[in-house]
Order: C-alpha cells, then structure tokens, then sequence
C-alpha cells in the first residue's frame, strides 16, 4: 500500500453505527474503514454483530444511529438497490436465490434492461471462467449443493462490477481450493481494480491468510483492529473471545508465513495427529452397512454411484469430497428422505428401507444434516416441539401430548447440551445459529442411536462450538455408536476419524485408515485422480 | 462434559408487537368504514340508515341473531375444516364443492330411503361429511400420486360439482323434483321430508340450528386435537417441515391425504348441516352452496388458522351476510353491501400482511445466525 492512497478518504467509511433490537445492542458505535485496495477482515464469533454491520452497509437494515461516508461525501444508503447503484455488492451468508429458476435467470434477476439469455450465458461462462469459479448456467438452483449455490452467488455480486464488496461468512461452504481461489479472485480485483473488500468470518486461518486489516467485533462493539501483518492467532483468537483460547481449536497450524502456503501442511496433521481421539481396540463387525446404493436426480444425474460403506461400532468413518460429490443424497438416505433404485441400508444386519417415512430413525440412524434449517430443525416451532422428536413415542399418552414430560424432558436436554435459550416455549427460530445447532445435536443423540450420521457439523459454527460438537462426536463413538462424518473440511475429517473414504461423483474411491493418512493422496482421490496441480494456479 | 458456552450467544425474543397489530387493525378496518360510508354517500344513500340496516338486520330485529347463528354455522365448520388443511400445509380451496357434495348426499339420503327420522338424519350427515372428504381425496390422490398442486385441482373440481349438482337436479330418476305443483319454477330437487331436519333450539324469540351448537363443539374440538394431541402434533409438524417430519416417521402421503380428507369432509357436513336445517327450502338447487364454502374460506384466513378466532370471524360474515338482506329493504343496492363486505375483507387482512412483509424485510430470525431478531 502507497503513501498517496493511505492519505485519500477511505471508499467506503462507517461512523459510529449503532443498531438496536430491543434492549440489545446488535452493533454499537461501529467504526470501520474500507479502503481501496485493500481486504479488510472482519473477525468474531457468531452474535458478535458481524452480519448486522454489513446488513447495515447494504441498506437491509437501518441503522438507529450513525452514517455512511464514501470517499468522504455522507450517503444514505436507505435499501439494496440503492447500494447496488453506489457499487456495493454483497455476498450472503444465506443464499437469497430462487430455487425453481437456473443458474442464468438467478443472475439476471435484478438486472435493468431487456433479457438475452444467450448473452447472459456467455456472460456467465466469462466470469465463471475469469474468477475460476466453474458453474453450469443451465443448471436449476433447487438442484445445486449448497457450495455450488455460494458460487452462483458471489458470481451474481461479481457480475454487477462493484467497487466495494461485503463478503458474509463466503467460504462456509466452499472446498479448501475454492477458497484458495474466491481469495485469488479477491487479491487480483484488489489490486488490480482497486477494490474495497470486507470479509466477514469467524475462521482465523482465512482472516490471516487473505486480508490487509483485521477488524475484531465481540457484543457488537469493535474490540480491536491489527494490521495482518503484524497480527498473531493468540492475540486475535482472545480479542474475538474475550478470553484466552486453547491454541488446539483455533487450528494450531497457523503461524505467521507467506501469503501463498497451502492450507494443510503436514505439520498441522502430525499435531492432530499426536493428539488422537480414542479409538475401539480391534474392529467390529458393522453396525452400519451401506450396499451398492443407486439413485439418480430427476434430471438424470447421478447422486450415488454403486455406493458401499460400513461403519463399526464406535467407529469414526470420515467421508471427505469435494462439495456436490453425493454427500447430500447420503445424507439425505439416512434420514429416510431419499429412496434408492437399487441396493440397501443395513443396521445391526436388518434392512432398513430406504424412502420410508420414520424408517431409518426406528431402526436407530439418527442425523444432524448440513443444512439444518432443510431438514433439521422446525423454525416456528418451539425449542420443546424440537426437542421432542428424539423420543416422539414416549411424548404421548392415550393419544395426548404429555405437556409436563416435553417440557422436562426439553429442560434436561437444555440443560445438559448448554443451549442458551429463554426457555422451552422459545421459538427455535430465535436462537442463534450455534444454538440451533445444538439443538439439532441434542435432539440426535437423545433418541439413543445406534448410528449418527453427522454432515458438515460445524460448519457456520464459532471456535467454541466447533470445539464443542467435536468433543460431542468423540465422546458418542466412545459409546459405542457408530459414526459417519460427511465434511468438506479436510481439518475436521482428519482430526476426528478413525478410517476415511473419499467421496466422487457418488461412489468411494478411495480409503484409507488413520495410519495411511496421506494429504496428497486424498487430495488426488478428491479430484477424481487429476493432478490437482492445475487448480493451484 | 466440560461445556464451552459461547459468551456472546444469546437469543433474541422477537418484539413482541403487543400495541403495534391491534392499533393496525382499528386505523385498517377505521379506514375502510369511512371508505364504505363515503361509498354509499356517493350511490345516494345515508350511511347511518345503511348501518342501522344492517345491525337491524343481522342482531337488532326480532329473530335476527338466531338466523345469523345459523348462517355462521357452516361458514365456520367450513373454515375449521381449511385450518386443519393449512397447518398441515395442504391448500384445498375447493370447500364450495365439497360442501355440495356433502348437500348432495344428504339430499339422496333424505328423498331416496325410508326409515325413522333421526336415523336417516345422522346416515344423512355421515354420508355427507364422508363424500365431501371423499371429494377433497381426489386432489390429494392427484397430488400424491402425480405431484397435481392440490390448490388447483381442488379448485377446478368445484366446476366440476356445480355441473354434478346441475346434472343431478335435473334428471327425473336422479334428484329432479317430480312434483309439478310445486311452489317454485325453478328446477330444483325434491325438498327433504319434515322429519328430517336438525332440532331447532328456541331462545328469547330467536330460532338457530342445533348445527351451530355443533359447529362450536367442534371449534373446540379442532383447537384441543391441533394443540394437544400427538396426531395434532403430526399435522403441524408436516406442515411446518416436511423433510423433519418424514424423518419423525410422518409420512407425507399418509398424513397429507388425512388433512385433506378432513379438510373436505368439514365441507361436507358443512353442506349437510345447511340442508338439514331447511337451507333453500330443504331443497338442493343450482346456488345452494351460495358462496358459504369461499366464505368459510376466508374466515381461516382472517382467524390466520387458529380454530377459535373462526368463531368470531364467521359471525361477523354470517352478520354481513344477514345484514345485507335487510339492505335491500332500505332500497341499498346489494352489490353496495358486497362492497362493503369485501373492504372489511381487506381490511381484516391488511394487518397480519405488513406484519407478514415487515418481519420478511427485517429478515426472518434465522437469515443469519442470530445477530438480528
């Protein structure tokens, strides 16, 4: 960075944003400066008012005090189109795209002018190709994988040419290497076109790896701000938590190094490794059996490919892949959502069918599914309702609900699994992320399975939580229930299973034992056997 | 277990709009009065005398409010009917059809067997509230089988009974009345004997059914299975997330064609009740259904499908339907009064709607992760 752009008025400058809801404050006071050229993270844990800032920025949520200044000029940024217009785009958390349309029609969606959707494909496939973040524009969105569907939204932000970019929690659902390059295309417009970014994120590694400024919220105050550079993981790890953290959740691994290190290094796993979980003494025989599973979408593709695995008792079986590899379709088999064409489930040797509704729960399989507001959780339903469906037999009494066994029933669980609500009558919909989550988890292992499928379970989730669900899953397989972990994070594959098998295209191909773990090897199996080499570029 | 809680997570109790939804409500329905008074200034009426009319007609008058409980009655048990539909998450909108067919077997029952009275009056009201079910089974056999939206095939199938009930009245060795002296020109059915009609319950000068008696047992009813019981629990959980719900052991097809059937069958007691209780002189006829399953429609959505907030709306429609009649008297033209009918409609919904857009601006609770209610 020159001295003659430091000395300009920032692009894009906050001034004392404040925003209440209620009694809390979910921002207060909030001061921050993106300036061109540079990419400025924003770190802190979920609640911390990280979303609410950039809600604020791009006109979704009206700030009770405070302005906006950009290149000095106050500005009233009063709705999203507006921002849009001053060249604010952003990427959200949630996706805001419309299922039941393409991948084409999404993106010009919002757009002026009249519709070519030729010229929107190409436009597509420009981009797409440019920032190398490959999708198919015909493709209908309902039929993408949540990583497929981040892309078509950043691509949707990049296609209106913005000059400042709000990026909310971008990589929650991105491979490692799609990361690495949302970073590259981030670093190259950054330069080149000289860009304002704000990277919203709880992940330290990518806060340190990527950006010029870190900006630390906690309680939706700003605590503190380093210069990247100069910052170290112990210090931003205590800023964002208010206390210090043991250095073995906020991924060991990261020290300070050059910009371009690879995101796993061998050193990082041998540490993981020197700490490992417990593991069963001898094999047992499988409590899980999956045999030759069959499905296809109903637009032709196939989702599992002759798929087969077993998982034994109190055993960890880490399923890595590439996001859109089948991980979905898996999971969504062991809730009993999806009904295979050939092949079968088996638990404890019996037969489960598969598309039946209650199916798979009876016969002990429980989920806690990446996508949680899809298939985990009730929103508009209460904390108890939820709660409650771990053991939907015994809530009942000649036909009636049993309202003083919910209500304790949801108490303990409350109680044991740390979820921080009001009370059991609370809305599940209010609680916030990482408790939602928990609740999910709580209700999973409350029905006592005899099988937890757990896919992506951290993702979206802070530090402490993903600390929390870890130490969860390992103290379940010391119970003897057998584990399936479906994860794009290579980090918390490795850190928790005993066995893994590489998922492509809807069938394992690969797998490898706790004692073979070897990086480049997965590496190349995820890819489907290409030299992954390419993509590094 | 050592817990770490996440010293910022907190939950964020949505404002609770205690003062803001009923004040909505007074300057919506406030504003649509005046509109309506301004409107009937405007067709060369006084309002005042509009509105005695209609409160003479609807409470005021000797034997009105009995008649306007026995109006309510199937409006309401219609509307019962569409909000264990709802919560389920199913969409029948064809109750005006329903409840003929539930009218059309009460009306083969009664001119066609012989027996006792009250025996054939109860087969009459089971037949009817199992055919208007029955009815209401077709979209969800077409939904389930074929994936049909059940919101258009229960629509379309009301064309369907209106030509049934057309097909029916007309033809001798069906329901065609054989008498020609009868005291109507109109072609209509045989009208159902004296003995069976629904007990009529006689108070301070006011006659209504024992059908709305009937009608608030089962608002009662609805309420306790929907909030108590584990098959109300079902109900709503399909209708809240139906991947969780299959994974609970819900299935779809199962409980969705149950939420359907009773959706339809509250139609067609509805419709037998109606007949039962001397509706169109007793007799089936191309109207019969008068537009009472369209109101009952919209009772659910004003009550935003909580079973007791049917009871009140669907005295206030029975009251502007039986209102309207003693407008004509006053020489009010009727279409006025539908006017005025459908802007208190709006207004009743505008409320809950820009509660419904604003909480969808603020972004719903969980559109991130908890940092704004």
């Amino acid at each position: 960075m020159t001295d003659h752009l430091r000395s300009l008025p920032p692009l894009l400058e906050a001034d004392g944003l404040t925003k209440y809801y209620g009694p809390v404050a979910a921002c207060e006071e909030v001061n921050l400066a993106l300036q061109s050229g540079e990419i400025h993270g924003i770190l802190g844990e979920n609640g911390a008012g990280k979303s609410t800032l950039m809600r604020m920025i791009f006109g979704l949520v009206e700030p009770d005090r405070g302005v906006l200044r950009m290149e000095g000029e106050v500005v009233g940024v009063t709705d999203p189109p507006t921002a849009v217009r001053m060249g604010i785009g952003m990427v959200h958390q949630h996706y805001s795209l419309v299922d039941a349309l393409t991948v084409w029609e999404n993106i010009a969606l919002g757009e002026s002018g009249t519709l070519d959707p030729d010229r929107t494909r190409a436009r597509i496939r420009r981009i797409s190709w440019s920032y190398g973040l490959s999708v198919d524009p015909d493709a209908t969105v309902r039929d993408l994988s949540a990583g497929i569907r981040q892309r078509v939204e950043i691509l949707k932000c990049l296609g209106r040419r913005p000059r400042i970019i709000l990026l909310d929690e971008p990589t929650s659902a991105l491979t490692p290497a799609e990361s690495k390059f949302l970073f590259n295309v981030l670093l190259t417009g950054v330069r080149t076109q000289g860009w304002a970014v704000a990277l919203v994120s709880h992940n330290l590694d990518e806060i340190l790896r990527a950006t010029d400024r870190i900006t630390v919220m906690r309680h939706g105050r700003v605590v503190e701000q380093f210069l990247t550079a100069q910052a170290r993981v112990p210090a931003l790890a205590e800023a964002m938590v208010g206390r210090p953290v043991p250095l073995r959740t906020v991924t060991a691994s990261f020290e300070e190094d050059e910009a371009a290190r690879r995101l796993l290094e061998t050193d990082h796993l041998d540490q993981e490794l020197a700490d490992p979980p417990p593991v069963p003494e001898e094999p047992s025989p499988p409590v899980l059996e999956i045999k030759n599973a069959r499905s296809t979408t109903p637009d032709g593709r196939k989702q599992l490919d002759n798929l087969s695995l077993t998982v034994g008792e109190g055993e960890i079986v880490g399923v890595a892949g590439v996001e859109g590899n089948g991980q979905t379709a898996l999971a969504d088999l062991l809730a009993g959502l999806l009904r295979l064409e050939d092949g079968k489930v088996l638990v404890e040797g019996r037969t489960a069918p598969s598309g039946v509704a209650g199916a798979m729960t009876g016969a002990g399989i429980a989920v806690i599914p990446a996508d949680r507001h899809r298939v985990g959780v009730v929103l508009g339903m209460s904390v108890a309702e939820n709660l409650m469906l771990g053991d939907l037999p015994g809530m009942r009494n000649r036909g009636f609900l049993r309202r003083e066994a919910i209500r304790q029933y949801a108490l303990s669980l409350i109680d044991e699994y740390g979820i921080q609500t009001p009370g059991p009558d609370t809305d599940l919909g209010d609680l916030s992320g990482g408790n939602q989550q928990r609740t999910v988890i709580a209700r999973a292992l409350s029905s006592s399975p005899r099988v937890l499928v757990a896919h992506q379970p951290s993702r979206g989730l802070d530090v402490g939580a993903i600390e929390y669900v870890g130490d969860k899953i390992r103290a379940a397989a010391q119970n003897g229930i057998a584990i399936l972990l479906l994860s794009t994070d290579l980090r918390e594959i490795l850190s928790l299973s005993d066995r893994v098998l590489v998922l492509h295209r809807g069938r394992v191909v690969g797998e490898m034992t706790k004692e073979e773990f070897d990086l480049e090897r997965l590496g190349l199996l995820m890819g489907g056997t290409e030299d992954r080499r390419q993509d590094d570029r | 277990m050592s817990v770490p809680h996440p010293p910022s997570t907190r939950a964020n109790p949505r404002t609770a709009p205690s003062l803001e939804l009923p004040l909505m409500y007074a300057v919506s329905v406030g504003f649509a009065l005046v509109l309506s008074a301004w409107l009937v200034a405007v067709t060369g009426h006084a309002w005042s005398s509009v509105g005695q009319a209609l409160l003479d007609g609807s409470v005021l008058a000797p034997g009105r409010w009995g008649n306007t409980l026995t109006v309510s009655t199937p409006i309401l048990i219609v509307a019962l009917g569409m909000v264990v539909g709802v919560k389920a998450g199913f969409f029948n909108i064809g109750q005006e059809g329903q409840l003929l067919m539930g009218a059309l077997a009460m009306a083969l029952v009664g001119t066609k067997l012989t027996g006792s009275g009250p025996v054939l009056l109860i087969t009459g009201l089971s037949l009817g509230l199992i055919s208007g079910g029955l009815y209401a089974g077709i979209p969800a056999l077409m939904r389930f089988r074929r994936g049909v939206p059940e919101v258009i095939s229960s629509l379309l199938l009301v064309f369907v009974a209106f030509q049934v009930i057309g097909y029916a009245i007309t033809t001798d060795w069906f329901l065609r009345d054989p008498d020609p002296n009868r005291p109507s020109l109109a072609v209509t059915s045989a009208a159902l004997p004296d003995s069976i009609r629904l007990p009529v319950i006689n108070l301070w000068g006011n006659q209504f059914g024992v059908g709305f008696i009937l009608a608030l047992l089962l608002a009662g009813l609805v309420a306790l299975v929907m909030g108590r019981t584990m098959f109300g629990f079902k109900l709503r959980l399909l209708g809240a997330s139906s991947p969780v719900a299959q994974q609970a052991g819900v299935s779809i097809a199962r409980t969705g064609t149950v939420a359907l059937f009773l959706s339809g069958a509250a139609a067609g007691l509805a419709g037998a009740i109606m007949l039962a209780s001397g509706a169109s002189g007793a007799r089936l006829t191309a109207g019969f259904s008068n537009e009472i399953g369209w109101q009952g429609l919209l009772v659910a959505l004003l009550a935003r499908n909580r079973p007791l907030l049917c009871v009140p709306m669907a005295l206030l429609f029975a009251a502007l339907r039986t209102g309207g009649g003693f407008l004509a008297a006053a020489g009010v033209d009727r279409t006025v009064v539908d006017v005025v009918q459908a802007l208190l409609v709006l207004a009743l919904l505008v409320p809950p709607a820009v509660q419904y857009l604003q909480d969808r601006r603020r972004g719903p609770a969980w559109s991130d992760t908890g940092e704004t209610p």
